[in-house]
């Protein structure tokens, strides 16, 4: 993990003392709140339908157990108990007053947490795949690589006024968990031919209102000059970037309108320009930061663990967590453990203090003092041993934390929505539950196999409903709820965009449909198919006739 | 309250503005006057024969690069904030001073307040026309907020990796 | 008929106005008929207060069994709190104006769907 020297620290604590300032400045009225609204959105605190909410950063997911014990402190002190992660890897408060932030700032500084940068017209958190620094699968640590971006993203006084939002994406494996094809960047990591270490650029993906699966613009990218090179994407960015329309503002809308060639001529054209030497970081300080990350120190131990073994056959709620949660670790005796926050009747994302403080204990005993957040909404403690698991699983019953469904039907990526978002149209949450408790079964789930449904309540898409297997947006029709679905979607290595498959429908009808398209799946895949791979192989077809037939 | 926050060697002081801000339809002044880019590009070349010192205000859509062969003769470059939201002109300080190698005056005007001032800074810009009444002391407080940053930029602040030696 | 509500500054809470000051509690909003000027000029004598509230605007109610209850099922969710959580906002408070808002039936633009608001 990288860990804050003084430096950080006092950089962090800056910050906080200089939104301290602007907090008072606007209670007297020195600053309208068009001149202080950039400013807290660039900390992180929106204004939403019952309080203002606050989203602080977790730097490509990556928490150690004395901050998410602040968090859990955060939530009960000056909030009701609980709060929500995000398909940023980021964690929201919704019950936060403006003038209890600043305290807020100061207490999350003190554990080298803040939230800078989780909103406004710059560049937001950088998230990297959970699973760093543990699958066997990567081919380097994204998460390096994140962090130099982080810092180099941190308060740049060139790019803190874009034309809008900016989200990277870094990934190191073959299999994404990041969704970085529909990211601004998204920044795989690859080995050339020759061996050499280098990022696959892809440029302008994106959900909202016109989602785009971003196209390669650079195939091979050497790592040592990351940064100029994004320096040179950013500019062109910001100075050519719509200003005039903000659902027109995104980089996508720019590589469409260019096309990809012309935008990475224009963005090499500049790169050329651009004096590396000035811009790219020195070795030693990629290799201090290299060096936060190395490897742990793990055991040496039997890839079989008699004791979990033991445990897995006397239970067959641990086999089944085992089955559905479990993943491989590179290191032999180890495991990747996912913590599911989608209890069926939950709100998808959420956790209780009392949870938090839980994991927090499980992270440092039993993961080397680290635990993850994924873009879907669920933790991750990516370093258990496989003698630990069954004490570990056995803990996370008693908390409600190990419902075995990480991929299946009921692991529902729901936005807040119109219960908590000023921007949504329709309310996402009950939906999410509703469908999640109508499949609670776990062996039905099983069976049915990997299914991702995400539900958006409005078209910025915080749902990611566009790559769902299904697809969910929740529109505003007369001012009633109307519920849209859309099938084929993938936020994966295999990104797609869903397609919409036909009329909305009010929200009651919805996991009724979800029925049909389920038992349309059941009926005709084929082997070890998911439903993805069936909406793929037969088209829409089949499955609009399973929903729509009745309405005849 | 100063027409003119100006930088100088690390300070920020009060200063009066001897620049006519002159627009394309306006008869044109005796003394030092800031043209927009287009009347620069017209009447500009003849202005600077004559001994007069000029300076060019550039829109926030407008290419800095466009006065590449011009800079050396040009007293003040103004570029102009219409939202302070709208961050293009900070690529285009930056340009002006690292690309173009820009010794004068670079001027923020339009939409400027003190909140931006570190970056403004950070870019190159050592001129400021406040829009919301600020002192040389508050962009000096302003300015002056972080011990450390963590990139280079325009100006001279070492990194923070370069910090840690 | 209308009512005028905001956010308050300092802390974020949904207000309604009543008589030139901010309460908490819909049911004790001050209600402006559709061509009652009064409506507008307090949206106007709001503006004028950025340190107490942000972005003041007037709501159209529809007349429900209980009493007057926004027509859109938003404005009810500002007013209630969240519907995934009932103990969390305003609707913890319970009382008959909560009560009456939670039974609220019928809404302008809605194809006679019962309560917008189903408590879990």
């Amino acid at each position: 993990m990288y860990r804050y020297d003084a430096i950080d620290r006092e950089l962090v604590a800056d910050r906080a003392a200089e939104f301290r300032g602007q907090v008072a400045r606007r209670l007297v009225g020195e600053l309208t709140e068009d001149q202080f609204k950039p400013l807290r959105l660039m900390n992180g605190l929106y204004l939403q339908l019952h309080a203002y909410m606050l989203r602080v950063a977790i730097p490509y997911g990556s928490l150690d157990s004395r901050q998410l014990r602040r968090l859990a402190h955060i939530a009960r002190t000056w909030d009701q108990g609980y709060g929500h992660f995000t398909t940023r890897q980021n964690i929201q408060f919704n019950w936060i007053k403006l003038a209890d932030t600043p305290d807020i700032l100061d207490e999350l500084a003190r554990v080298d947490l803040h939230a800078i940068q989780t909103s406004g017209n710059c560049i937001r958190n950088v998230t990297a795949d959970p699973y760093a620094g543990a699958t066997a699968e990567e081919i380097d640590d994204p998460r390096v690589w994140s962090e130099v971006i982080r810092q180099w993203s941190t308060l740049h006084p060139e790019f803190s006024f874009l034309p809008r939002k900016f989200k990277f994406a870094v990934t190191a494996s073959a299999k994404d968990r990041t969704a970085a094809r529909v990211h601004d960047v998204g920044l795989v990591l690859r080995r050339a031919r020759d061996g050499s270490l280098g990022f696959e650029v892809i440029v302008g993906g994106g959900q909202g209102r016109t989602p785009y699966v971003g196209p390669t613009i650079r195939e091979h990218l050497p790592v040592d000059s990351l940064l100029s090179y994004l320096q040179a994407i950013l500019r062109v960015y910001n100075r050519h970037g719509r200003r005039d329309n903000i659902y027109k503002a995104r980089i996508k809308i720019l590589v469409a309108a260019l096309g990809k060639d012309e935008f990475a001529r224009q963005v090499e054209e500049e790169w050329s320009k651009i004096e590396a030497s000035q811009a790219d970081l020195p070795d030693t300080e990629l290799a201090r930061i290299r060096a936060a990350f190395t490897p742990l120190d793990f055991q040496t131990l039997p890839a079989r663990s008699a004791t979990f073994e033991a445990a897995r056959t006397a239970s067959p709620a641990l086999a089944r967590f085992a089955r559905n949660n479990v993943k491989p670790h590179k290191k032999a005796g180890y495991a990747i453990v996912e913590v599911s926050l989608k209890a069926p009747g939950a709100t998808p994302g959420d956790a209780s203090a009392d949870q938090m403080d839980l994991l927090a204990d499980l992270a440092e005993r039993y993961s080397l003092d680290d635990v993850r957040v994924t873009h879907e909404q669920n933790l991750v403690l990516p370093h258990v041993k496989l003698d630990d698991l069954p004490t570990v699983h056995a803990a996370l019953e008693s908390a409600g934390l190990a419902t075995p469904n990480i991929n299946l039907i009921s692991d529902i990526i729901a936005c807040p929505g119109l219960d908590y978002c000023a921007l949504a149209n329709a309310r996402a949450i009950p939906i999410a539950q509703a469908i999640a408790r109508r499949f609670e079964d776990a062996d039905r789930a099983e069976l049915i196999g990997e299914l991702k449904i995400k539900i958006s309540g409005c078209i910025n898409a915080c749902g990611h409903h566009h790559v769902g297997n299904i697809g969910i947006l929740g529109v505003d029709k007369k001012g009633e709820e109307f519920y849209q679905l859309s099938l084929g979607g993938s936020g994966q290595e295999d990104a797609s965009l869903a397609q919409i498959l036909g009329p909305g429908m009010s929200g009651d009808k919805v996991p009724d449909a979800i029925e049909a398209l389920v038992g349309a799946y059941l009926a005709v895949r084929q082997g070890e198919e998911r439903f993805l791979d069936t909406v793929r192989r037969l088209g829409m077809a089949p499955f609009k006739e399973a929903v729509y037939a009745d309405a005849h | 309250m100063p027409t003119l926050i100006k930088l100088a060697e690390g300070r920020f002081s009060a200063a009066e503005d001897v620049f006519a801000d002159v627009a394309d339809e306006d008869v044109l002044p005796d003394g030092p006057v800031i043209l927009s880019l287009t009347r620069f590009q017209a009447d500009g070349d003849a202005l600077v024969s004559a001994g007069r010192r000029v300076g060019v205000r550039i829109q926030a859509d407008e290419a800095v690069e466009d006065l590449a062969y011009d800079l050396p003769q040009l007293a003040v470059v103004a570029l102009v904030f219409p939202k302070y939201r709208d961050g293009r002109a900070y690529s285009s300080a930056a340009l002006l001073r690292q690309r173009l190698g820009y010794a004068g005056e670079v001027r923020a005007v339009g939409d400027v307040l003190r909140e931006q001032a570190g970056f403004m800074v950070r870019c190159g810009i050592d001129a400021f026309a406040p829009a919301d009444g600020s002192t040389p002391e508050d962009w000096a407080a302003a300015a002056g907020r972080y011990r450390h940053v963590y990139q280079r930029a325009v100006d001279a602040r070492p990194p923070a990796f370069e910090e840690r030696g | 008929m209308k009512a005028l509500t905001a956010n308050r500054l300092l802390d974020g809470e949904v207000v309604f106005w009543q008589s030139g000051g901010w309460i908490e509690r819909f049911a004790d909003a001050q209600f402006f008929a559709d061509d009652d000027a009064a409506g507008p000029e307090a949206v106007e004598t709001a503006k004028g207060q950025p340190t107490v509230i942000v972005d003041p605007y007037l709501i159209d109610l529809v007349e429900a069994p209980g009493g007057w209850a926004p027509v859109s099922y938003r404005e009810r969710i500002r007013a209630l709190g969240p519907t995934n959580e009932p103990t969390h906002g305003k609707q913890a408070e319970g009382g008959a104006g909560i009560e009456a808002l939670l039974a609220a039936t019928g809404a302008a633009r809605s194809t006679g769907r019962v309560d917008l608001i189903r408590r879990k």
